[in-house]
């Protein structure tokens, strides 16, 4: 898992039966110069290429700091209805599966409420 | 798996119901630097935390299906986890045992 912060959406008209209804937010990861700039040597610059396209069902919106999953675990995220022993079947490998209240980084002194 | 330093905490009230409960940490990935010394790679990684980790620990991460068996029982295709503190690290060496190299 990473966090970062939602930063777009992201629209399709087409595409897969299974992922009609889902929405997709483009999330930008933080780099440890983002919240702890003492333990690195320069900033990292955002380009889009940081961008992670992740599926959504808790309702995040623009501007809030996320906890994105990968692979299985996101199959399983956006499917919180699954019984047990069936598997996921959507066809997508990163997900929101949180929506950050709080963190709090030690050493750079940043308290992010 | 993935060696890392805890930096920090994450919570956070609006999840998936399968992340109830967990506790996180933000974690930096590390690499070897210069002079025997482990140097952060930039990533940061939130991670499941079961084993009492604290900021400032060494620890290795477990991911993918590693992660879910740190937390579960085998069969554990439905817990919601990619990256889990496998283990707190007291110390690294590299090379053979003729000539470790001690890495801090």
């Amino acid at each position: 898992m990473f966090m970062g912060r939602v930063v777009g959406t992201v629209w399709s008209t087409v595409k897969w039966e299974k992922l009609e209804g889902l929405k997709f937010l483009v999330v930008r990861p933080y780099h440890l110069a983002d919240l702890a700039p003492g333990m690195v040597a320069k900033p990292h610059p955002f380009t889009m290429y940081d961008g992670v396209v992740a599926g959504d069902v808790l309702g995040a919106g623009v501007g809030e700091d996320v906890i994105v999953a990968y692979g299985h675990s996101a199959r399983v995220a956006v499917e919180p209805d699954l019984p047990d022993g069936q598997l996921p079947s959507r066809p997508i490998d990163a997900a929101v599966v949180a929506i950050v209240d709080h963190y709090h980084v030690e050493d750079a002194a940043k308290d992010n409420a | 798996m993935m060696l890392a330093r805890v930096i920090g905490e994450v919570w956070a009230t609006r999840k998936s119901p399968r992340m109830e409960g967990r506790k996180l940490l933000l974690v930096a990935a590390l690499r070897k630097g210069q002079d025997a010394a482990m140097e952060p790679t930039g990533q940061v990684v939130v991670a499941i935390d079961t084993i009492g980790a604290r900021i400032g620990h060494t620890v290795a991460v477990a991911w993918g299906s590693g992660a879910r068996a740190v937390l579960a029982p085998p069969d554990n295709r439905s817990v919601l986890a990619d990256a889990a503190v496998a283990r707190i690290v007291d110390a690294v060496t590299l090379g053979n045992d003729d000539q470790p190299e001690y890495l801090e």
